[in-house]
């Protein structure tokens, strides 16, 4: 019996044989590129195209099943194609480890797939797939995972909203004041201990773009250069520094930083008017407590698999601080042996560097009156970590394939977004809602889309302007990702070609005029 | 970069070309290949008439980030001000620029720059962000005063 016979019986030979004919791009093969790959495969797609830039992982191994250990460090891309194939050697798989943003991947190409589907894990790259999907008319089914969470939805252009028609959230970042005044919650004592203190004591002052406080956000290099310039200011502990491996290190930095500093900030009494002020903590006070406590150590052999999970007694944590700091500084200075500008990065699998922002995130807590966390949890706050789900992953891709089906089955209508939800007070798990019509004021989905033939190197930005303004469109702007190419107030580079500019093969132009008509104008190079 | 942070970006750029309050300026910084930066503007802020800041055009820039209008801008006095809510690096302390305070999508640059003209002169003690201005502030006013007309002869345009 051919495979193909329960495919047949369950969705109809002409669905089938739309399907086997079918040429699907696959973005991404980790999470959920894994699982639908493998679905792809099972239910009858022949020809199918898979691209991803990363490498295989070991932390991947757990929920993306296509790959084994011995694979670890070889292309995503490369290795899914060949487990995928061990499950249906029927089908032509076209394997490319690559950047989806390569400039070989045109408009053109994309054209040349029936379908798309995403199964990304950045917005960037969402971002990208969507323009260039709108640009080739193709049906995009995107997807997504946070844990316990995840979506599937469709995206046709002018039929349903784009990916950029509403605005996504992100990963939150807190203003300066907050950080190194103003604390009031654990996470706010968390990003101080690990982006200011841990830079200032461990990193290089000059290091500007450092880690930060989120990493999807690459603004926050200017919050790391914002961070840095507190840290240049502060002199007293730099002296301190200085006496790195000597006696009453720890006892120095703890009471720079948790006392004199916080007596400093009391002393802006306007400050602490309306919020509970901090109090200073005196490295003696906290240890003398502690004489006749058990040492974290004993503790530790009393209930080894709990002391990550529970908040440690502010002694241990003052014991943890100086353990920790004394081994940082002991690490760095072997490192600068050798190399005189090196520095120690915050890393949540570094159990020194965790053990040092778990136990000054909490002395930042308890003298700011916030709730302090376990080891545990601090990790997971300050690595950003969002857990990945193999079953999660498993349905969304179950539900990208249905939408595949009816996108090619031409029932476009019949599809809708639908959600995973779980902990809320409803029975089911997956809520659905029809597709949402485009926002009338995106960007990146109302426009018109023009492919403009065009030699980059000999054109220049006037010849573009001339050419706009004999098809009517007058007191243009010319803009090309975020940057401002010509607009009524700015002549400066009408005389430039558009290669000089960097607007070459393959780049998206947009194009305003006066009555705010907006125009993508794709470029082709001949 | 998003499509909603570029088009509202382009969109403040064509509002205030077309109209911005007088004696203030602001403008998307300049790239090195000749093209301008919608995410990073250079502006100033004229002191009010009749304050000890008159006279002076305070020079900032805006640095936007790739979820605005979700987040706010970020706005730093080049070279750091005398003011109890610029911190010493230069970035100012302001309520509507903080999104977990007065930020919202809505507000536009023009109100940003407007609210931190009403800053200059109206400072805010109960979030000093630097101890010098804070304190002469608080304790010497006639010195403070002194010393922020001296600031406004060195930002005479």
């Amino acid at each position: 019996m051919p495979r193909e016979t329960h495919l047949e019986a369950t969705i109809g030979r002409p669905l089938a044989s739309t399907i086997s004919k079918a040429k699907v791009l696959m973005v991404g093969a980790g999470g959920i590129g894994c699982e639908l790959l493998k679905n792809l495969v099972m239910s009858g797609f022949k020809e199918i195209e898979v691209v991803d830039l990363d490498t295989i992982d070991l932390s991947n191994l757990n929920r993306q099943f296509l790959f084994q250990k011995q694979h670890i460090k070889k292309s995503k891309a490369h290795i899914a194609r060949a487990s995928a194939l061990t499950f249906n050697p029927n089908v032509n798989i076209v394997s490319r480890h690559q950047n989806i943003k390569d400039q070989e991947f045109s408009v053109d190409w994309f054209k040349s797939f029936d379908l798309v589907m995403n199964a990304l894990d950045n917005l960037d790259a969402r971002r990208h797939v969507n323009k260039m999907c709108l640009a080739a008319n193709v049906p995009l089914v995107e997807s997504g995972t946070a844990g316990y969470l995840g979506q599937v939805t469709v995206i046709q252009k002018d039929e349903t909203e784009c990916f950029d028609c509403q605005p996504k959230e992100t990963p939150k970042t807190f203003p300066v004041c907050t950080i190194r005044s103003t604390p009031s919650t654990p996470i706010h004592c968390i990003v101080w201990a690990k982006s200011y203190l841990f830079n200032l004591l461990f990193g290089n002052a000059e290091d500007d773009d450092d880690e930060v406080l989120s990493k999807e956000d690459s603004n926050d290099d200017e919050t790391a250069k914002e961070l840095a310039a507190l840290a240049a200011e502060s002199q007293a502990l730099k002296a301190i520094l200085e006496s790195a491996g000597t006696e009453g290190f720890a006892q120095r930095v703890f009471d720079k930083v948790f006392y004199t500093d916080i007596q400093r900030l009391r002393g802006m009494e306007d400050m602490w008017k309306n919020r509970k002020p901090p109090i200073p903590l005196k490295y003696d006070d906290v240890v003398s407590q502690s004489d006749n406590q058990p040492t974290p150590m004993d503790i530790e052999t009393e209930t080894t698999t709990l002391k990550d999970q529970r908040v440690w007694t502010l002694a241990e944590t003052a014991q943890v601080f100086s353990d920790s700091l004394n081994k940082l500084t002991a690490r760095l200075k072997e490192m600068r042996a050798t190399d005189p500008e090196a520095s120690v990065h915050f890393d949540k699998d570094d159990p020194e560097a965790l053990d040092f922002v778990t136990a000054t995130s909490n002395l930042r807590a308890h003298v700011y009156g916030i709730e302090e966390k376990s080891r545990f949890q601090v990790k997971a706050m300050a690595g950003n970590i969002i857990p990945a789900i193999a079953t999660t992953n498993a349905i969304i891709a179950g539900m990208m394939v249905m939408l595949a089906f009816k996108i090619l089955n031409k029932r476009l209508a019949d599809c809708k977004t639908s959600y995973l939800v779980y902990g809320r007070h409803r029975p089911q798990l997956i809520v659905s809602e029809p597709l949402a019509k485009p926002n009338p004021k995106c960007y990146i989905c109302r426009n018109s889309y023009i492919v403009l033939k065009i030699d980059t190197s000999k054109s220049t930005v006037q010849d573009l302007i001339d050419l706009l303004e004999s098809n009517s469109l007058v007191e243009l702007e010319i803009q090309e990702n975020g940057r401002v190419i010509y607009d009524p107030d700015f002549d400066d580079n009408v005389a430039k070609t558009l290669e000089s500019l960097q607007i070459t093969d393959g780049k998206f132009v947009d194009i305003v005029d006066e009555e705010d008509r907006k125009i993508i104008v794709y470029l082709k190079h001949m | 970069m998003s499509g909603i942070c570029r088009s509202r970006l382009a969109e403040e750029r064509k509002q205030w070309r077309k109209d911005h309050p007088f004696g203030f300026y602001a403008r998307p910084d300049k790239k090195q290949d000749g093209t301008l930066d919608l995410m990073n503007w250079q502006v100033g802020i004229p002191g009010k008439a009749n304050t000890p800041w008159e006279g002076g055009v305070y020079k900032l820039v805006l640095i936007f980030p790739e979820d605005y209008p979700s987040k706010p801008p970020k706005c730093k006095f080049v070279p750091p001000l005398f003011h109890p809510n610029v911190y010493p690096s230069g970035t100012v302390c302001l309520s509507i620029l903080n999104e977990e305070e007065g930020w919202k999508p809505a507000i536009t640059i023009k109100q940003i720059l407007l609210g931190i003209q009403d800053l200059l002169n109206d400072p805010n003690p109960e979030s000093p962000a630097q101890s010098e201005a804070y304190v002469m502030f608080k304790k010497d006013k006639v010195s403070y005063e002194k010393r922020v007309r001296q600031q406004a002869k060195e930002n005479a345009p």
